[in-house]
């Protein structure tokens, strides 16, 4: 699925930000007012936005009998602001090893 | 209150070997593609954040500049964009020709802030304290970073300097800030977020497809927005204000005398594919014309675009002998770092119109060098008051700060001449601020810093140089312009 590979970038993807500004402004909402509140895509898309939100911690669910509840989750975002900041830095120094077997050795410049 | 963010790495290389690699063409662009053209203190950096997986954008700048180098030690960079931070390395030995290496990255509340936002979550919403509050919405993301990178700092220079005058009719003054990504979308939202919070004004310190979207956003809401960059005119309204630099005035400082010096009459307009670059090069067409040259051809590139090879095919194959660049940001450092590489300086002169310091920090000195803009602010301009400003933002900012552009200041100067407005008409509507803000400033002694005529700005030629832009000519002011 699309939206299983979450990038940290929701510039470009509206509808995203649509789910996560509707529930910013109204708290707390069910799948049903969110996809009122989003309008353009169906139920079956936010459900599988809301799915990934929740993997990475954006957003909560709440269980009321049949009912789900879903609102924004600050603390986790804020978690998964910081491990997806360590991540590129891990990956950054990590770079660094294939660098390093691009990069000409003094030794090997030949001056003797 | 910062928080660090830090990882490392052991290698088989000395410390010095390490060391070398930043930012080096070898090394693939260690560390996150970073681009410096000096390892030295006070050389511009810009670095990549991948912030898209899915390769649907090319991620992020990191914008600033070095701060602290030891070489085959240390290195320190401070940055603006796309939020103020710092980054350290350390290369320490670990055994022979081993290397241990550290990354640390500072990272501020705004910037946990700003990377929650960008991930698509609603800004959190500051509490009513009474204050007044003026939106800005500059880039810190984007195309536009490049030349926005004081941007924001001028406006809360200029507003802790309302506030230390004692505020606006008695009330203290709150900046609300946003970075529309150089997205006009994005704008739009971040506008409709200002109104929502009681923003009486809004400042775009943007592009012209910003401004657009903002002022079509924000309509009917009484709320005034104010251009505050070069641009190409139009759409004004009561409560809709432009201020800054125009094509026309620029170009008709420019055209005429870089083709009788140049000797050269064949031009070749390069610009974006949005209203901006639409006005400048019509403004263009008709400068050109009256100085009896003639556009060999033209292109219009995307904002966002890294490539301009087929440009610059096609301004080779045109014969053109002058270029005309209203590209923008990165794009506009792209652009002619290409055509200085691509042997393009040889052929022709190059004038630009959004050539500001910050923009040409990032071109570097070697592929500026001979490009002319005019604009109406130059930080090494010693007009009266400038030497006193710098002091000011240097003392507020530090002395790697970025540059002070037309950009930042004409921002700047827009605040605190609105602030004047409110101050003795609080009760105002946008419409009547607005109105006052257009009046014309002629001052009768010149031109000085704090009392700038933002509608009609007097206008500088420069020429870069190995020092950076160097004013050639103060242009004056036709009579009854």
């Amino acid at each position: 699925m699309e939206s299983e590979n979450l990038a940290f970038d929701a510039l470009s993807d509206r509808v995203r930000r649509r789910i996560l500004s509707a529930l910013g402004d109204e708290g707390e909402l069910t799948v049903t007012d969110i996809t009122d509140r989003v309008g353009a895509v169906g139920r079956t898309t936010i459900s599988s936005h809301l799915r990934v939100l929740r993997t990475s911690g954006i957003v909560r669910e709440r269980r009321v009998g049949r009912n789900r509840y879903y609102s924004l989750d600050t603390d986790g975002a804020v978690r998964d602001a910081f491990t997806y900041l360590q991540s590129i830095m891990r990956a950054g120094v990590d770079d660094l090893q294939q660098a390093t077997s691009a990069a000409p050795r003094e030794s090997d410049r030949g001056v003797g | 209150m910062y928080t660090t963010v830090a990882a490392e790495q052991t290698v088989s290389l000395a410390p010095h070997e390490v060391f070398a690699l930043f930012g080096s063409a070898h090394a693939t662009g260690w560390l996150f593609s970073a681009r410096c053209d000096a390892v030295a203190p006070g050389a511009i950096v810009s670095m990549q954040l991948p912030l898209d997986e899915r390769g649907g954008s090319r991620g992020v700048d990191i914008l600033g500049r070095l701060t602290r180098v030891v070489p085959g030690a240390m290195i320190d960079i401070e940055h603006t964009q796309p939020w103020r931070g710092r980054i350290c390395l350390r290369f320490r030995p670990a055994g022979a020709r081993r290397t241990r290496v550290q990354v640390r990255a500072s990272v501020p509340l705004e910037g946990v802030q700003w990377l929650l936002h960008r991930r698509g979550l609603p800004l959190p919403e500051p509490a009513d304290d009474g204050a007044v509050r003026l939106g800005v919405i500059t880039s810190a993301s984007g195309t536009g970073a490049v030349y926005s990178m004081s941007a924001e700092l001028m406006a809360e220079l200029a507003v802790d300097e309302i506030n230390a005058d004692g505020g606006v009719a008695g009330r203290r003054v709150r900046l609300v800030v946003a970075d529309d990504a150089t997205d006009a979308d994005q704008a739009a939202d971040e506008a409709r977020r200002m109104v929502r919070l009681g923003c009486r004004v809004v400042f775009v310190n943007s592009t012209s497809a910003s401004f657009d979207a903002v002022r079509r956003a924000v309509r009917g809401r009484k709320v005034l927005v104010v251009h505050t960059v070069v641009n190409e005119g139009g759409g004004v309204s009561p409560t809709v204000v432009r201020l800054g630099e125009r094509p026309q005035a620029q170009l008709d400082a420019l055209a005429a005398p870089v083709m009788r010096r140049a000797d050269a009459r064949r031009w070749f307009f390069v610009g974006q594919t949005y209203v901006w670059s639409h006005g400048a090069h019509a403004a263009a067409r008709r400068a050109v014309s009256r100085a009896g040259g003639h556009v060999a051809g033209e292109d219009l590139a995307p904002l966002g675009t890294t490539d301009f090879s087929d440009t610059l095919d096609r301004i080779q194959l045109s014969g053109a002998d002058l270029v005309l660049s209203t590209l923008v940001g990165a794009d506009e450092v792209a652009f002619e770092r290409q055509s200085e590489a691509a042997g393009l300086r040889g052929s022709t002169r190059t004038v630009s119109l959004v050539l500001e310091e910050s923009t040409l920090a990032h071109i570097g000195p070697r592929a500026s060098a001979g490009l002319q803009t005019a604009l109406s602010y130059f930080q090494d301009n010693p007009l009266p008051g400038n030497a006193d400003l710098l002091a000011r933002y240097r003392a507020a900012y530090g002395p790697w700060a970025p540059p002070v552009t037309s950009l930042s200041e004409t921002v700047y100067e827009a605040i605190h001449q609105y602030a004047r407005i409110l101050h003795v008409d609080p009760e105002g509507d946008a419409a009547n601020h607005g109105r006052a803000l257009s009046r014309r400033r002629r001052g009768s002694h010149g031109d000085a810093i704090g009392s700038r005529d933002l509608v009609a700005p007097a206008l500088y030629v420069a020429e870069a140089g190995p020092c950076g832009l160097e004013i050639v000519e103060a242009v004056r002011e036709k009579a009854g312009a």
